[in-house]
């Protein structure tokens, strides 16, 4: 059995989960996870605005958002159709807003990749609930409080987590990945990685884990107490410049590891174009 | 008909009230205890007809050809002209007599000690377990599961071509770019191995233009120009000169071809 409310074409959901209009264009939708002895997981893919998903002490999804102009090229000239009439407000849009319940799994699908409004969600869980997320055409994305596994991918924006107590796996292309943990589960493998941003992760004193480090152009700076394990060694380049004369280069190349308190499960941190800061709490 | 034969119908999977033959019949009507036993098995063969079929996932047929295309290629690549394999192959023949050697000599010296044929069980034994750890991890629905996985994958020997496929498909095929990015840096042993190098480098080069993700395309075309791998070449070119790709990654591609040359 599947749970389903569609938000889109007017507005369509069903009576267990009417949208309950809020402030001014804020919509609210709840949706039950099925059954609350057994794992929760949260999944949200796609969405044009920014994004939260914050850990609660209640046993439902609560799923709220607002939609808001873009201007600009994104538009599609929507123009003044759009603009609400004097003494009203929005209470449902054209924008699809999929939302399903399956297996205890809540999935959050946000179309209207190039819509004229950008939907900024927040969404609230159980703290134990895994949190899986990815977005191409989102703005930022924050997770607060959740214990569970998170996982998330951003392509322009950052990615924020904090009060993390869980395990975490973080993404983002173009945006910095700032992660803050209060608790690491002890056998749980973790990852962070940015193209063109910073990756900044503070981790509780006393976690035991390895790191393995990679930046191509950018530094690595932490206050733990590190013991780096042996270099690959470096590399000489010779290449043959237009005018025939040998060009030589030495590269310290590759990733770079070494041990926390003892050492524990791999935590890998890669940025192409950023510095890599990992910081004690 | 005995109660013997009437048993042995009833295996054959005859459901009571159709086709069943008179003398069974006959039987079931005098005997209890076969009469109870045929509509408990008849419920059985029942419920045995509405268990779905399993079908085989899309996936599988995919596999399969990366992996025979793999294969293909490694063939290829190994059939080499004649003169050219001579000196290989006499390095060869003088390994595995060294080898032969070595191996008669440790086998000498261990003749007595009967405790050895078990030490080697138990690391066969060991060996085998890293691998499924390894592997069934890799197939976790949790990205740190699979990530714990990939680890783990350096911990068999890199002869493993059962891991080092499944690093190669998650490399291609894992929703995570987190994990993907892991798993082309636990190939790298496997490019030292004699017995999975070719395998492994032919993946290495075919993964490249499946990838869409800037920070694994640039560890793929890093881990390239390491192994100096001229076969992607043709590839690396066409990456300098498509314009949707990201600017970052076509200047490593370019640095790659100048560091291979």
């Amino acid at each position: 059995m599947m749970k389903r409310i569609v938000v889109g074409m007017g507005l369509a959901a069903l009576a267990a989960a009417q949208p309950q209009p809020g402030a001014e264009g804020r919509q609210q939708l709840t949706m039950h996870f099925r059954d609350p002895s057994m794992p929760r997981k949260l999944v949200v893919e796609g969405g044009t605005g920014s994004l939260t998903i914050r850990g609660y002490q209640g046993q439902d999804a609560i799923i709220e958002y607002t939609g808001r102009e873009i201007s600009g090229a994104n538009g599609r000239g929507r123009g003044r159709r759009n603009e609400p009439p004097a003494g009203m407000h929005r209470i449902g849009e054209s924008r699809g807003l999929d939302i399903t319940e399956e297996d205890n799994t809540v999935r959050v699908n946000s179309q209207g990749i190039f819509g004229g409004t950008a939907r900024d969600m927040v969404i609230q869980v159980p703290a134990q609930t895994s949190v899986n997320v990815k977005t191409m055409f989102g703005g930022s994305m924050t997770i607060e409080n959740i214990s569970g596994d998170i996982e998330a991918e951003n392509f322009n924006g950052q990615v924020t987590i904090t009060n993390a107590s869980g395990s975490v796996v973080a993404h983002s292309m173009n945006g910095k990945i700032l992660v803050s943990l209060d608790r690491v589960a002890p056998d749980k493998s973790m990852s962070f990685s940015t193209f063109n941003g910073d990756i900044d992760v503070t981790l509780p004193a006393d976690t035991k884990a390895r790191f393995k480090m990679r930046t191509d152009f950018g530094d690595i700076f932490t206050d733990f107490d590190v013991k780096m394990e042996a270099n690959a060694a470096p590399v000489v380049e010779e290449s043959k410049d237009k005018n025939g004369k040998t060009r030589r280069r030495v590269r310290v190349d590759g990733t770079q590891s070494g041990t926390i308190n003892g050492g524990g499960p791999e935590m890998q941190f890669t940025t192409f174009n950023g510095r890599i800061l990992i910081h004690k709490k | 008909m005995n109660c013997e034969q009437a048993k042995t119908q009833m295996l054959g999977g005859t459901i009571p009230g159709e086709n069943q033959g008179e003398e069974f019949a006959a039987h079931l009507a005098s005997c209890e205890t076969c009469r109870t036993e045929s509509s408990r098995i008849g419920a059985l063969w029942q419920s045995l007809d509405l268990l779905p079929v399993e079908e085989p996932s899309g996936k599988v047929r995919e596999r399969f050809y990366e992996m025979l295309g793999a294969y293909r290629q490694g063939q290829a690549s190994v059939t080499m002209p004649v003169k050219q394999a001579w000196p290989r192959m006499i390095w060869q023949v003088a390994a595995a007599a060294a080898l032969l050697a070595v191996g008669l000599g440790i086998g000498y010296g261990v003749r007595e000690d009967r405790s050895r044929p078990e030490l080697v069980q138990l690391r066969e034994e060991v060996a085998s377990m890293r691998q499924l750890v390894a592997l069934s991890l890799m197939q976790q629905q949790s990205a740190s599961d699979r990530l714990r996985g990939v680890s783990w994958s350096y911990q068999v020997e890199p002869s493993d071509e059962e891991v080092m496929n499944q690093l190669v498909t998650t490399v291609n095929h894992d929703p995570n770019v987190n994990v993907r990015l892991a798993a082309v840096d636990a190939l790298r042993p496997f490019t030292g191995s004699p017995a999975t190098h070719l395998m492994a480098r032919n993946a290495v080069i075919q993964a490249l233009p499946k990838q869409t993700t800037p920070i694994v395309q640039v560890a793929l075309i890093d881990f390239l120009a390491e192994l100096k791998e001229r076969n992607a070449a043709p590839e690396l070119r066409r990456m300098v000169s498509d314009p949707d790709i990201d600017s970052g990654v076509r200047k490593r591609a370019e640095w790659a071809l100048e560091r291979m040359q």
